[in-house]
């Protein structure tokens, strides 16, 4: 079958798990007949009608909170936040209620909020979020977030399949940019496993979402070093295992991601590391991350705050030095 | 659609309107029965946290039995609520035993949430309801949840939800009241002012009172005696059919007096005397007693059998163990997906229900 | 997976005993399977039935169990290759004995299989100098140079008692690298031991336990709380006898569940008897020897195949026969309790992949390293004991599913058999009654005993 892009896959996803079960249905601002802010459900409307294809009003908390009753009433609500930003909006409802509520109570709560997330395009500090580490921190929420085409559609149906919140982290830089081989049908890839994006035995770069591609980009042609590049895909429950092995066979670490430094999904991997793999370490672990700003509007001044190539390039160079 | 204080037409028992929409003798004396049964279980609650058997917190509702009794009674098996700290009275009606919330009290794994929720913050699954958060009004919303779900499958099933003078100051009641009247879901919501938020006064809370509010949005605001457990009934009974129909929300301000502290932490010393010595003249209780001995209940013999029930539900609970350390950090995540069950309701109109049409 | 020792001579010219490991056939339709990894390299050790290599298939991931111990003479085929079902994977020198020399060292390659421990004095092959050399100039040493000696290769060096002062460092600094080292003890010089670096993970520190925050005594939870926490209430005799006191979590669900179900369906048990004698001979025949549960689970996915009434959920008052078998396998967890991981896609596994996926779940269950769900979707139960010689049991249903099947003892018994020219006789057969409990809400007797019949057929005629 022919390549498609992220954003398809993801629409493709978000449509076969609508067919497939028809208590899926999807809330958001603008996703009706507008077919969402990045068209992502352009045609769901006419498909599937304004009750599954809910126009809602501009209330974060209201998509949440309400997600969350229906969720617990049979249905398996696809929330879509317009920009991952705007969580911070229904993070009330995401973290005291959602996450909550099965620790609590007992009672399950399954539904998805996806997130357009990521910067690269002049979105600004309030477009350009990678709120990830936020979600972490609220025992009973998953998240995930994948890299490729082929992985959106499968993490799409298994977040949507979870009993649990899962928050799904689409990358708005992946959209048009990254196509892939996709499986037509429905399938799911599971929760919890990370994929090697390439396998070495030098240097071992731990990435996710838009910065494995960059990750892998950067390492194509480093030296001659073999470099091995691990895709997380979920966040949340990680894959320890995964990291670990990989840590064990190369003894050198660099973790990268596109959020901000401090308390980041890489600060999580690397006290991992160094609780579990002290001993298989042949260096200090590194992160690349964004410095801790909001992310910049010119492009200068974004250029030099989010990772890039070369800076991956230099930090694995130096490690692979040490 | 403006505000009213008088007794909704619809449900006026003279008029001629579904069958078995009045109240008999026999419903009567259950009005007073759950009345009766918050008020002793939250004195023996009261007592339990006295002798330090109740960790953390401790918040009862005295004085507003009428509220959550009265609303609650009009609700059938098959309808959903997300009951809030003050409304006991809507737990034990729909069939909560007076034991499993004293145990869930005193923190005991026998409790509804084993120990990992305190005070009031439980829903008992099986019959229906959604357990409560601590930021106020977020129940609004999943309210609004389960209503939409009613609404997608056409079923003429009601929501209902509390919440307090206070909360009508957030966001997200706005953003509930706002949802419920654009999408005209079944849901009834039922704002119990009870004079206070904490130590602030409705005067410091707000410039308009809230039911007000409810014509802007879209929907009918009535206010009710919410010490008068029948007209509590009345509203709340219209409300839910107008909802069964298909005509969206209904916001019913309750108008009580909170008779003690915010919590059994709090003196209340921000509360006028003359505030409580006026209200404690209206105990919903005192009230009611009177009308349901005319109707032929025995309140003594009433009153007799539930503490007698009290008394074994407390040692049923102080029986039950304090939860296993080694399960704190089970259940983050769910392996299946929730599954809700009906709740119990004794008002006599569900008695005989085959269907669901109202 | 079949395996032919053969007689060889290996490289030293002393004679090598070869048993070949092949790609196994996972499932009725499947042609080819892919190496995803090799669990062992060249040189190393492997015991019988530890994990050696992982493939997949269109169907499924598993582990494939090593068909004899022994030292790993040849990988054939790299990971990553997709081959035909049979095709020669790697051969095990199945003569070679533990912590004897071997040609070729390999790296570890962070595999977590369990390495047999092996004695410092084994014998070195060729006569090692324990000293470095003079001529070598020591770089790296630890004394007068700045540069750090890092974990892995700490660790690394105390395995093979190897002084670093004698290696040469490429690092910054002048220092050792993991590679460094690596690269000079396979060359021979400076090691004591023949010992294979270990490929088992660094010792791992383990998980702070939650709630590591040091709050043991109690205390006041809230200001103004005059709550007061009691001391925990004990038995005497509590703590002495096994079984006792306040139900675990685990317990509570089961009985929960226990309860339920027969609360819910209409339980009747059937039972059927088979002569095990054709799974005997195909048990002793296979090139290790499987459980009767692994037969016993195969023949019962082709009668529910059949009889999809048997392979059904109810919910409420809906009945779903379903076409995939994701089979429940009930593990115990000694007095603890018991779990029921799902073997998922069951109709696709042989009788050996099906072996080999209750070995992992089993173990998988025993360590509580099970994934969450993986208890979930299932469409029929199986449960077996274990070897205490018990006949006949009622087990009870496992919700939502129709039927539940419990494998007892195959016990050698007396019974009748009937020759071709319709003589009877006494043999001695070794029987097995294969007790099924159904729901008489969805099912009807008829058709558990047809299923019976057709399980029972299943184990009486198996063949391969």
């Amino acid at each position: 079958m022919p390549a498609i892009t992220y954003l398809e896959a993801i629409s493709d996803g978000l449509r076969e798990e609508m067919r497939d079960d028809d208590s899926v249905f999807c809330l958001g601002e603008d996703i009706g007949a507008f077919g969402g802010a990045f068209k992502v459900t352009d045609g769901f409307y006419e498909e599937f009608g304004s009750d599954r294809v809910w126009d809602t009003p501009l209330a974060e908390n209201a998509i949440v909170g309400t997600a969350v009753g229906a969720a617990i009433e049979g249905w398996r609500p696809v929330c879509e936040m317009q920009f991952a930003d705007f969580i911070a909006c229904g993070f009330d409802q995401l973290v005291n209620v959602a996450a909550k509520m099965n620790y609590r109570q007992g009672v399950s709560v399954p539904m998805v909020v996806r997130l357009p997330s990521g910067g690269g395009f002049s979105g600004g500090p309030y477009h350009s979020q990678n709120p990830e580490a936020w979600f972490m921190q609220a025992p009973g929420l998953k998240v995930v977030a994948p890299a490729t085409a082929e992985d959106a559609k499968g993490l799409l149906a298994s977040a949507i399949r979870d009993p649990n919140p899962v928050i799904y982290l689409e990358h708005k830089h992946l959209y048009r940019r990254i196509k892939g081989d996709v499986r037509a049908g429905r399938y799911e890839t599971p929760l919890g496993e990370l994929r090697v994006a390439r396998a070495g035995t030098d240097l071992t770069v731990v990435a996710y979402g838009a910065m494995v591609h960059t990750a892998l980009e950067a390492t194509e042609d480093l030296d001659g070093a073999s470099v091995e590049v691990l895709d997380l895909r979920t966040l949340c429950p990680m894959d320890t295992d995964g990291i670990l092995k990989s840590v064990r066979k190369t003894s050198k670490v660099v973790v990268l991601h596109e959020a901000t430094r401090s308390c980041g999904v890489g600060a999580e991997v690397c006290a991992l590391i160094g609780e579990e793999a002290f001993e298989d370490l042949d260096g200090p672990i590194v992160r690349v991350t964004a410095p801790d700003v909001p992310i910049p509007f010119s492009p200068p001044l974004e250029r030099a705050v989010l990772p890039q190539v070369d800076g991956v390039k230099e930090a694995c160079r130096e490690l692979l030095a040490y | 659609m403006a505000t009213s204080t008088a007794k909704p037409a619809a449900l006026d028992p003279q008029r001629s309107g579904a069958e078995g929409t009045a109240l008999t003798a026999s419903d009567r004396g259950e009005l007073l029965r759950y009345m009766l049964l918050m008020r002793s279980t939250e004195e023996r609650a009261l007592s339990l946290y006295r002798q330090g058997k109740i960790p953390g917190s401790f918040y009862d509702g005295r004085g507003q039995e009428a509220v959550s009794v009265g609303s609650a009674f009009a609700l059938a098996p098959q309808d959903r609520t997300c009951i809030l700290h003050r409304d006991l009275g809507a737990h034990l009606l729909r069939g909560v035993a007076p034991g499993l919330v004293l145990a869930q009290m005193m923190g005991r794994a026998g409790g509804p949430t084993g120990g990992r929720d305190g005070n009031m913050h439980f829903g008992v699954a099986e019959l229906g309801n959604v357990g409560m958060v601590s930021m106020l009004p977020d129940m609004m919303l999943v309210a609004c949840g389960l209503a939409l779900s009613f609404q997608m499958r056409s079923e003429p099933r009601v929501a209902m939800t509390w919440f307090g003078d206070g909360s009508t100051a957030n966001g997200q009641w706005h953003e509930a009241m706002n949802l419920a009247g654009v999408r005209r879901l079944p849901i009834v919501f039922v704002l119990e002012n009870n004079q206070f938020a904490y130590s602030t006064p409705n005067e410091r809370e707000f410039a308009v009172d809230p039911v007000e509010r409810a014509a802007v949005y879209g929907f009918p605001g009535v206010r009710v005696d919410g010490n008068d457990v029948e007209a509590v009934f009345e509203a709340a009974n219209a409300a839910c059919d107008r909802a069964r129909a298909g005509g969206g929300p209904t916001l019913i301000e309750a108008v009580t007096m909170r008779m003690h502290g915010h919590g059994a932490h709090d003196d209340m010393n921000y509360v006028p005397p003359e505030m409580i010595e006026e209200w404690s003249k209206k105990d919903p209780i005192d009230a009611y007693s009177a009308r349901a001995e005319r109707e032929g209940v025995d309140v003594q013999a009433l009153k007799a059998e539930i503490k007698e029930l009290i008394d074994r539900e407390t040692d049923w609970a102080l029986d039950q163990p304090m939860p296993d350390p080694a399960t704190a950090t089970e259940r983050v995540f769910a392996t299946e997906d929730p599954k809700l069950g009906d709740g119990k309701a004794p008002w006599s109109r569900w008695a005989n229900q085959t269907d669901r049409e109202p | 997976m079949s395996s032919s020792p053969t007689e060889q001579t290996g490289s030293l010219g002393e004679s090598q005993e070869l048993t070949e490991v092949v790609m196994p056939q996972m499932g009725v339709s499947v042609a080819e399977g892919t190496i995803t990894a090799w669990r062992k390299q060249v040189g190393d050790w492997v015991e019988r039935d530890e994990p050696i290599l992982d493939i997949s298939t269109d169907k499924v991931e598993t582990e494939v169990p090593s068909p004899a111990a022994g030292r790993v003479a040849e990988l054939i085929v790299a990971e990553g290759e997709t081959v035909e079902v049979g095709t020669l994977l790697a051969t095990l020198d199945t003569g070679a004995k533990p912590g004897e020399a071997h040609a070729a060292e390999a790296n570890g390659d962070g595999s977590q299989a369990a390495e047999p421990k092996v004695p410092t004095a084994a014998a070195t092959e060729s006569a090692a100098p324990a000293q470095p050399t003079g001529s070598k100039a020591p770089r790296g040493t630890n004394s007068g140079n700045a540069a750090p000696v890092s974990p892995v290769v700490r660790r690394i060096a105390d395995e093979h008692s190897v002084d670093l002062g004698a290696v040469p460092g490429t690092g910054r600094r002048g220092r050792v690298t993991k590679k460094d080292l690596l690269i000079f003890i396979e060359s021979g010089e400076g090691t004591e031991g023949a010992q294979p670096p270990t490929s088992a993970g660094s010792s791992s520190t383990p998980a702070p336990s939650p709630g590591s925050t040091g709050a043991s005594a109690p205390r006041a939870l809230h200001i103004e709380s005059p709550y007061v926490e009691e001391p925990p209430l004990t038995s005497a005799d509590a703590a002495k006898l096994p079984g006792g006191g306040e139900m675990s979590v685990m317990r509570k669900r089961i009985a929960e569940h226990m309860v339920r179900s027969v609360q819910t369906a209409a339980h009747c048990t059937t039972v059927t008897e088979a002569d095990m004698a054709a799974v005997e001979r195909a048990r002793k025949g296979g090139p290790k020897k499987l459980s009767y549960l692994a037969f016993v689970a195969r023949a019962t996915v082709g009668a529910l195949r059949e009889n999809p009434q048997l392979n059904a959920t109810i919910e409420g008052d809906r009945i779903t026969p379903h076409e995939e078998v994701h089979l429940g396998i009930a593990v115990s967890l000694g007095d603890a309790g018991l779990v029921v991981p799902v073997i998922r896609n069951a109709h696709e596994l042989s009788h050996e992949g099906i072996a080999a996926r209750i070995a992992d779940v089993a173990e998988r269950a025993r360590s509580k390293r099970l994934e969450p769900g993986e208890t979930q979707g299932g469409t029929f139960t199986i449960t077996n004991p274990g070897p205490f010689g018990t006949l006949i049991s009622t087990p009870i249903i496992n919700q939502p599913q129709v039927g539940i099947l419990d494998l007892e003892a195959v016990a050698k018994r007396p019974v009748v058999v009937t020759d071709a020219d319709g003589n009877d006789s006494i043999a001695i057969r070794p029987m097995s009654y294969l007790c099924l409990s159904w729901d008489h809400r969805a099912i009807d007797g008829v058709r558990a005993a047809q299923f019976l019949a057709a399980l029972r057929a299943g184990l009486e005629g198996w063949r391969g």
